[in-house]
């Protein structure tokens, strides 16, 4: 929303600097977007008269012209006469026109505010010029760059921006700021509101306040029909015939003002409605009267204010052919329509330089049908931007008067026909009973009944006070003053927010619960990055072809209808496909690092499927850590040497472990036993892992809470992964679930004996089940008042007899009581031996037969 | 390959799942589904006939190269024992190790808002988590925007076919926080929430912008609460979060779901008011929209909004963090570029 500061001058003395006034209206009414200095534009632009206007002996089309500035300037070359000689191409000058010169070193309006052009002297074809005569366009008065401007006020040596007021700023708030304040979209609504916040009272124009019915004498010159099918859509439509209009540009000074506030100016009577919109946010519109008629053949004008049919077409003001929407509402002619109602007029009936006589409309139509329009349209104009807001249907009288009256200042011509007037039940003005109490405690304030009624008084509230309440009647254009509530905002708005007393609330100090999720993360998040990993964030959006990439099923995948990049169409239905698209990169950056050129990526973030559904029926936001580990060939063949898998594993064990869950009771089963087929999460999940290198990870509870393992080789292709490239994702509810079992075990203090024991076991069984048969068979055959300790050394595979696995394990035991004697523990493991031979027929190796 | 035929789509879905590939091998060019399609290409007419068979062709070839594939696999992979703490046959130095704790970091955004949401929780906000994907009763009717208002217009939100939302906003957990600690009041006990999470806007992505960013809002309702007192748990925060005092000032906006609304800036941390590039050499800095609960969405929530009044507000993490380290482009955050990541240890 524009507002010229000189403008708004004309309805209240404000008697701040623009600074002053900039401050308050931030502070408060709504953000400032730009202030802009309009006069420094004009900096050096006078009228002057053209004196003469010779021919440019070198040029056809330019033309020499003797200019008199009044002697204003004093820095230009004269002739004898005192006159300055200008060359100008323009076709309208001749001698005797008053223009605006753009003296040498003044700089060009329309330049602004991108790159100012500065006038010089300069040599045109041999004569030499100074200056410019400019044009509407140049001197940003309108769009019109046909001709000069031809000046309408002032004498020559007058400043341009003293005649037509362009000492001005315009300040440009923010029309989000307005969205529930239609009045504010026109100047006399800002200038209103800056009245009440420098605590002035506001008296609006007569004009507004009450009608001009003496404007509407009626006659019968014309006669306009005019049939409202929709009353509940157009809550009300006036219309009348003006005879007798000429119609051209307006007067400079009103090109000047619509054009400051980014309205362009077309003619004297367009010029009038848009005029009547910029003070009231009440848009309105002309059709040329002789036109309509002849679209119907008729001797009458026909407005018809209706839905639109199947396949209505119109050609819009500037010839754009569209179809209108179904359901849209149009005016119409008998024939055919001529306006999108609300939105935009149509060319077939628009108002030029041929028009004799016009038919005005003043209505008022539904906020919520005129949006849509404009959204199925694309059609965004001034008038959508004031009706989207819910205009007052109270103030189309007043507008249509003070309209007409424009009109016949600018253009001339007279009331020609009956007033049409079509409204049910109008709005009335709303009274709020309120307590002063009420606005008090809500603000944290004590003003008294007097003070509230004087702020609300200032913006032209109707103010009744009944001992402690206040009966409040709203103005008519405030449509937005409904609960008592849009009182407590404009009071504390109007008194000042800054000026409100601050204090904390005060509540008792029960503790409040902790989330153990966010503290789950928390804690993850420490134990990865301590442990050399890096935490990211991807989208939650992907690219269709991703899925195809990672061998996943789209169609589970919710999926955007309006992102404008492909990069966004769909929910990711797991977090390892955006980690893995990001290795490749990251591989490959060029970055300061370490020797070895390898990281381990990880991110906790929510993941989407169509298929499943939360306790509110909505897509369940399932919660997912995701871990990528990648090396490139150099480092693995320096560090590395079997599957990456274990690696992987490795950080799963880590934070496992640390969360105290019974790391060694959490199954990893391989992939291809798993039951994923009903889970759809786990089963694009399992998509991505190559089965005979992955495992299913199992809770303590026998659920399945992820994968963990090496990539399929199409996936690792179309990513181009390393070779030595593993991850894993889970659903934290694995930790929920399985909840935290803290264990302690007293230390012995007596020595502890170590012992080695190696054994042969047949491929099938894992090594999983061997460790645990020796474990058991250890617990259960220990001397009493021990404690046993069991760690893996070795696992190998030997070459000549490739069905068999070498396993080699350590055992350290110690008593409680006393020293443990060698005899004792070459027995136990003996005994151990016998017994997973009986069980998985292990047989027990020398160690000697381990490398 | 996107089939067109939904015949061919239908048989290319079942035909190319991995483990069928896997387990046919070659033997998947002779599936029935590929037959019966083969037969059907007479049965086209027109100029579909064409198209339905050069169709056909094609999935015959990506069934053969994904065949291929999956032999190939199957031969040069040998499996692990997956149970196992380490491979078989690497020498002790060559087993899996993690990285050095020095590779590591944090993601910046996730470090800071654990800062800003703990100084709520020590004022006695419970924390929780916003949803990614949500409906239009939570994003806009529970919040008191009517059914096609043009304030919806202000919110670019991404919508699913199903017509869900991606979250503007933090505010879509306003309504299931009041339904939820409604009892509270009760009990003489304020509901007092920070809430935090992405939201989303379908706009232009720039060094400022991004369709992603990360909210934290608050909500604190109970009896006689007052515009003083949003004010001053901003204040207090801000306080707290940059440790040391801070002056505020407000700017009158519009939300529909809270009345009265403003936006809060603070007198700038970085130069004590004095003018930096940061503040635009302004002093002030921008930074919170915030307003008291409009009585509308109280009592969708089942607050009787004439006993109960509350505010609520809330901030942008992006900008809290790249004012703080001096971050010129939005972007970098959800990049996983590791040149970032690792400058946060």
């Amino acid at each position: 929303m524009k507002v010229s500061l000189n403008w708004i001058k004309k309805y209240v003395d404000i008697g701040l600097d623009v600074v002053e006034l900039s401050e308050i209206i931030g502070s408060q009414l709504g953000a400032i977007e730009t202030v802009e200095n309009l006069g420094i534009r004009y900096e050096g632009i006078v009228i002057a008269k053209v004196v003469s206007c010779q021919p440019h002996p070198n040029a056809d089309k330019l033309k020499i012209c003797l200019i008199d500035d009044g002697r204003q300037n004093k820095s230009v070359e004269r002739n004898s006469d005192g006159l300055i000689q200008v060359a100008c191409g323009a076709p309208n000058v001749h001698a005797g026109m008053m223009v605006a010169w753009i003296a040498p070193g003044a700089k060009i309006p329309s330049s602004f505010p991108k790159a100012p052009i500065t006038m010089e002297v300069k040599d045109i074809r041999g004569i030499k010029s100074n200056g410019m005569l400019a044009s509407a366009k140049e001197l940003a008065v309108s769009e019109d760059h046909r001709g000069l401007l031809e000046v309408d006020q002032g004498e020559p040596g007058d400043l341009f921006s003293k005649v037509y007021e362009l000492d001005d700023y315009v300040i440009d708030i923010e029309n989000k700021m307005f969205t529930h304040r239609p009045d504010c979209f026109g100047l006399l609504g800002v200038a209103r509101e800056i009245a009440g916040i420098i605590n002035k009272p506001f008296h609006s124009k007569d004009w507004y306040l009450k009608v001009l019915d003496e404007v509407f004498e009626s006659s019968d010159t014309l006669s306009i029909k005019v049939d409202n099918q929709i009353p509940e859509l157009v809550p009300r439509f006036m219309a009348v015939a003006i005879s007798g209009v000429s119609v051209n540009s307006s007067p400079v000074i009103v090109r000047s003002y619509l054009s400051r506030v980014g309205v362009r100016p077309i003619n004297n009577v367009v010029d009038a409605t848009n005029y009547a919109m910029v003070v009231t946010a009440q848009p309105l519109h002309a059709y040329d009267y002789d036109r309509l008629k002849a679209l119907d053949n008729s001797d009458e004008a026909n407005l018809n204010v209706r839905l639109s049919k199947d396949q209505e077409h119109i050609k819009l003001l500037g010839g754009k052919e569209v179809e209108i929407p179904k359901g849209t509402i149009v005016i119409a002619s008998s024939t055919q329509a001529i306006g999108v109602g609300g939105v935009m007029g149509g060319e077939s009936t628009q108002v030029d330089n041929q028009t004799k006589n016009i038919v005005l409309e003043c209505a008022n139509f539904d906020m919520y049908t005129i949006r849509q329009t404009a959204m199925i349209m694309g059609l965004f104009t001034d008038a959508v931007t004031r009706f989207t807001k819910g205009q007052s249907p109270l103030q189309n009288d007043r507008d249509l008067a003070f309209t007409i009256k424009k009109i016949q200042k600018f253009a001339g011509g007279e009331v020609a026909s009956q007033l049409v007037d079509l409204h049910g039940d109008l709005p009335k003005n709303r009274t709020l009973t309120i307590e002063s109490k009420f606005i008090n405690s809500r603000l944290g304030i004590t003003l008294n009944t007097a003070a509230i009624a004087q702020i609300l008084k200032n913006v032209e509230f109707e103010v009744e006070i009944k001992g402690d309440s206040i009966d409040v009647t709203a103005p008519f254009w405030r449509t937005d003053i409904a609960i008592p509530e849009d009182i407590v905002e404009e009071v504390g708005r109007l008194h000042g927010y800054d000026n409100l007393p601050i204090s904390l609330p005060v509540r008792s100090i029960i503790p409040v619960p902790k989330n153990k999720d966010l503290e789950l993360h928390s804690s993850l998040r420490q134990l990865l990055s301590g442990s050399g990993a890096n935490e990211a964030l991807t989208y939650s959006f992907v690219h269709g072809d991703l899925f195809s990439k990672v061998g996943q099923n789209k169609d589970l995948a919710f999926q955007l209808t309006n992102a404008i990049s492909p990069d966004l169409h769909y929910y990711r239905l797991n977090l390892l496909p955006s980690l893995l698209e990001k290795v490749n990169m990251n591989l490959r950056a060029d970055i300061v690092r370490s020797e070895d050129n390898e990281f381990a990526l990880y991110e906790i973030n929510k993941v989407f499927n169509k298929v499943e559904k939360d306790d509110e029926e909505l897509p369940l936001e399932r919660y997912d850590l995701g871990l990528v580990f990648a090396a490139d060939a150099k480092t693995t063949k320096r560090k590395y040497s079997g599957s990456p898998y274990f690696l992987a594993k490795n950080y799963l064990k880590t934070i496992i472990s640390a969360k105290n869950l019974d790391y060694y009771s959490v199954g990893f089963e391989p992939l291809t036993a798993n039951d994923a087929e009903s889970n759809p999460w786990l089963n694009e999940l399992s998509k991505m892992f190559e089965p005979k290198r992955s495992a299913i990870i199992r809770g303590l509870n026998g659920q399945i809470y992820g994968i963990v393992g090496e990539f399929n080789s199409g996936l690792e292709r179309q990513l181009k992964l390393p070779d030595f490239c593993a991850g894993f994702e889970i659903d934290n509810r694995l930790f929920r679930d399985n909840p935290a079992n803290p264990k302690y075990e007293a230390m012995p203090n007596f020595p502890k004996v170590e012992q080695d024991i190696s054994l042969k076991s047949p491929k099938k069984n894992s090594y999983s089940k061997v460790y645990d048969a020796v474990w058991s068979a250890l617990n259960e055959l220990k001397p009493v008042n021990t404690l046993p300790v069991l760690e893996p050394i070795d696992i190998f595979e030997p070459d000549d007899h490739k069905e068999n696995i070498h396993i080699s394990l350590r055992l350290w035991i110690s008593a409680f009581d006393r020293t443990l004697k060698a005899e004792e523990v070459n027995k136990l493991l003996d005994d151990v031996a016998a017994q997973v031979k009986d069980k998985l027929g292990v047989e027990r190796i020398s160690s000697s037969d381990t490398p | 390959m996107d089939y067109k035929f939904k015949k061919v789509k239908t048989a290319a879905q079942s035909l190319k799942n991995p483990k069928r590939l896997k387990k046919d091998g070659l033997s998947i060019l002779k599936a029935p589904e590929l037959k019966s399609l083969y037969l059907e290409i007479p049965k086209q007419t027109g100029s579909d006939r064409a198209a339905f068979g050069k169709e056909v062709n094609i999935l015959k070839d990506e069934l053969k190269t994904l065949a291929d594939q999956a032999l190939s696999t199957d031969e040069t992979i040998s499996p692990i024992d997956v149970s196992a703490p380490f491979d078989i046959n690497t020498s002790s130095d060559k087993r899996p190790r993690l990285l050095s704790n020095d590779e590591g970091s944090k993601h910046p955004l996730m470090t800071e808002l654990e800062v800003v949401r703990e100084i709520f929780q020590d004022m006695g906000f419970v924390s929780i988590e916003t949803r990614q994907i949500d409906d239009e009763y939570h994003m806009f009717d529970s919040l008191n925007f009517p059914t096609g208002h043009p304030a919806r217009d202000d919110y670019d939100t991404f919508i699913t076919k199903e017509g869900l939302v991606a979250p503007a906003h933090a505010s879509i957990m306003q309504n299931r926080n009041l339904k939820k600690y409604r009892s509270n009041l009760d009990k003489g006990q304020p509901i007092s929430v920070v809430y935090s999470g992405r939201s989303f806007r379908n706009e232009d992505v720039d060094a400022r912008h991004d369709h992603t960013f990360y909210q934290v809002e608050i909500m604190y309702v109970d009896k006689n609460i007052h515009t003083g007192n949003l004010i001053a748990t901003f204040k207090t925060f801000l306080e707290r979060y940059y440790s040391q005092s801070i002056d505020v000032k407000t700017q009158p906006f519009y939300f529909p779901f809270t009345e009265p609304s403003f936006e809060l800036a603070l007198s700038c941390p970085f130069c004590k008011k004095k003018g930096c590039n940061i503040c635009s050499y302004s002093g002030w800095i921008e930074l919170l929209g915030m307003g008291m609960i409009h009585p509308n969405v109280l009592k969708m929530g089942g607050v009787d909004p004439s006993v109960y009044t509350g505010f609520a507000g809330g901030l942008g993490l992006e900008r809290l963090v790249m004012m703080k380290y001096g971050i010129e482009d939005i972007r970098h955050f959800e990049s996983a570029k590791l040149e970032f990541l690792r400058q946060f240890r």
